[in-house]
């Protein structure tokens, strides 16, 4: 009865929105719609804008100011602009391969595409049958029409809000709530062209001469089973986890004499990566603010958009990484313990 | 048989080495061989020559020296590491420069195995930021602008170029 009612709650708490036109709701479409439309946009528009975008890292907000430009299919130039720390940091993605420039230390890092291009109409009811997903009103965003949307998990954790262009789909306003409530980040454009078909030229990188290249690729090939992972790594992890994640991917990473084995879980929205390092390759991190586990001491690491768990049980440092409150993290670290 | 052979034969002949058989082929081959014959009289008259040559008596004390050579018995390895332990007593120096270049060498290893375990502590946390971000990138609606800026900073700390803030914020 109580897991009935939770949609209906959290429809009538997210509604509760001010600022949205609700009233016009004869003429909203519906969030499968919307959905579709955000899936979609990669594959129909380009666009060239410029974006603000706000983090907050436990008691304090980085504040990061960015020219993006996207180009059908799966291309991304991102130009940093400030604060000064990340200025004039280009990131190029073709699809392919990210490339990074960092003109403070003339260096160029190479490493895997991180844009994916348009996904199918089963990763629409994939979103619909995993989130809660609704359709608050219509409002107006850089002068352009837009629906919001809410997006929150059936776990009741962690909600986002969007603001999406009705003419194109593109996402133009992005808000994250954590468990509480609280806005842990926020997104926005401050202006943004339509349709400009940018030119290619502006997608590819060409190295600045004498800058120092360096290749991170870390991850080996990806398995797609807790099996293939365990034949690969040795390591064990299930096949799901609570909050309904279930295992996507797994793959061994190497970083110079470190090596981990990771696997990645979703519950059809979010992702949540467990990491297993050998003790006998890394100290325990002492990074974050410590936390108290059954299995010992821990480290909790807020980036901001994510919260890296780390804690040691014999010869094994574990961490995760999630989105979930310290909470919830710390559930799923549970869940990890009966076969450590 | 060859001739090169037969020259070799002849050495044996001059000093009444082989069998009265041999000793037959080797006198028919001569009756026929010049060359043969002229090497046989060269063998002979150096022969001769030695035979002709004074004998000198052994030193007394050889037999001595060799025998005690003989009775001598085999040093064990307890004997050689005294004997080493008597050069680092006269040598204490060396030997405490020879001890501390097989410390430094056992060291090595060890300290390198601790530093780069202390630097994985300090990437691993990047490590594990880069590749959830990455992994996240299959989420569509996640902020493309922000993963790159997690991406491209957790790739800067794992090459040991950090951006300012970011380590301070940690």
């Amino acid at each position: 009865m109580m897991r009935r009612l939770i949609p209906v709650v959290w429809l009538a708490t997210a509604l509760a929105i001010p600022g949205l036109r609700v009233g016009a709701s004869a003429s909203l479409p519906s969030a499968r719609d919307v959905v579709a439309s955000m899936v979609a946009a990669p594959a129909l528009v380009d666009y060239e804008a410029t974006k603000v975008l706000t983090a907050v890292h436990e008691d304090r907000a980085e504040t990061v100011t960015v020219l993006e430009s996207y180009k059908r299919l799966g291309r991304l130039r991102l130009e940093f602009l400030s604060p000064e720390s990340v200025s004039g940091r280009l990131v190029i993605d073709d699809g392919v391969s990210v490339w990074q420039y960092e003109p403070s230390q003339h260096l160029v890092i190479h490493g895997p595409s991180f844009v994916h291009t348009a996904e199918g109409p089963e990763r629409v009811e994939e979103f619909l049958r995993s989130a809660l997903i609704a359709v608050l009103g219509t409002e107006e965003v850089i002068g352009r029409q837009t629906v919001a949307l809410a997006m929150e998990t059936r776990d009741a954790g962690p909600s986002r809000r969007y603001w999406v262009d009705r003419e194109t789909g593109v996402i133009l306003r992005t808000e994250e709530r954590d468990a509480r409530g609280e806005i842990v980040f926020t997104s926005f454009f401050t202006r943004i062209s339509f349709g400009l078909n940018l030119p290619s030229a502006l997608f590819r990188f060409t190295p600045p001469s004498g800058a120092r290249a360096i290749d991170l690729y870390e991850s080996g090939d990806p398995v797609s089973s807790p099996e293939a992972l365990q034949q690969a790594s040795g390591v064990w992890v299930p096949p799901t986890l609570p909050f309904g994640y279930r295992f996507r991917a797994g793959a061994v990473v190497h970083h110079g004499a470190l090596t981990s084995t990771s696997a990645s879980y979703t519950d059809g929205v979010r992702t949540l990566t467990v990491f297993l390092t050998p003790s006998s390759r890394m100290a325990f991190p002492q990074v974050g603010v410590p936390v108290q586990m059954d299995a010992g001491a821990a480290r909790l690491l807020d980036v901001g958009y994510f919260r890296v768990l780390m804690w040691q049980v014999g010869s094994t440092t574990f961490a995760l990484a999630a989105t979930l409150s310290p909470s919830r993290l710390l559930l799923v670290a549970r869940a990890l313990a009966p076969r450590q | 048989m060859t001739h090169a052979r037969w020259q070799r034969q002849l050495s044996a002949y001059v000093d009444g080495e082989l069998t009265p058989h041999e000793a037959e082929e080797v006198q028919a081959h001569l009756a026929q061989c010049e060359s043969c014959r002229a090497e046989l009289d060269r063998l002979q008259s150096l022969k001769s020559l030695l035979g002709r040559l004074p004998e000198r008596p052994v030193p007394e004390t050889l037999w001595t020296s060799i025998r005690a050579q003989l009775d001598r018995p085999q040093q064990s390895w307890i004997a050689l590491v005294e004997q080493w332990l008597r050069g680092v007593v006269r040598r204490p120096a060396l030997a405490a420069a020879a001890l501390a270049l097989v410390a430094v060498l056992v060291a090595i290893p060890l300290v390198r195995g601790r530093l780069e375990r202390l630097r994985a502590a300090e990437l691993g946390p990047e490590l594990y930021i880069r590749e959830h971000a990455l992994a996240s990138a299959s989420d569509p609606f996640l902020d493309r602008a922000y993963l790159g800026l997690l991406i491209s900073d957790a790739g800067l700390a794992l090459v040991g170029a950090p951006r300012e803030e970011t380590k301070e914020s940690r």
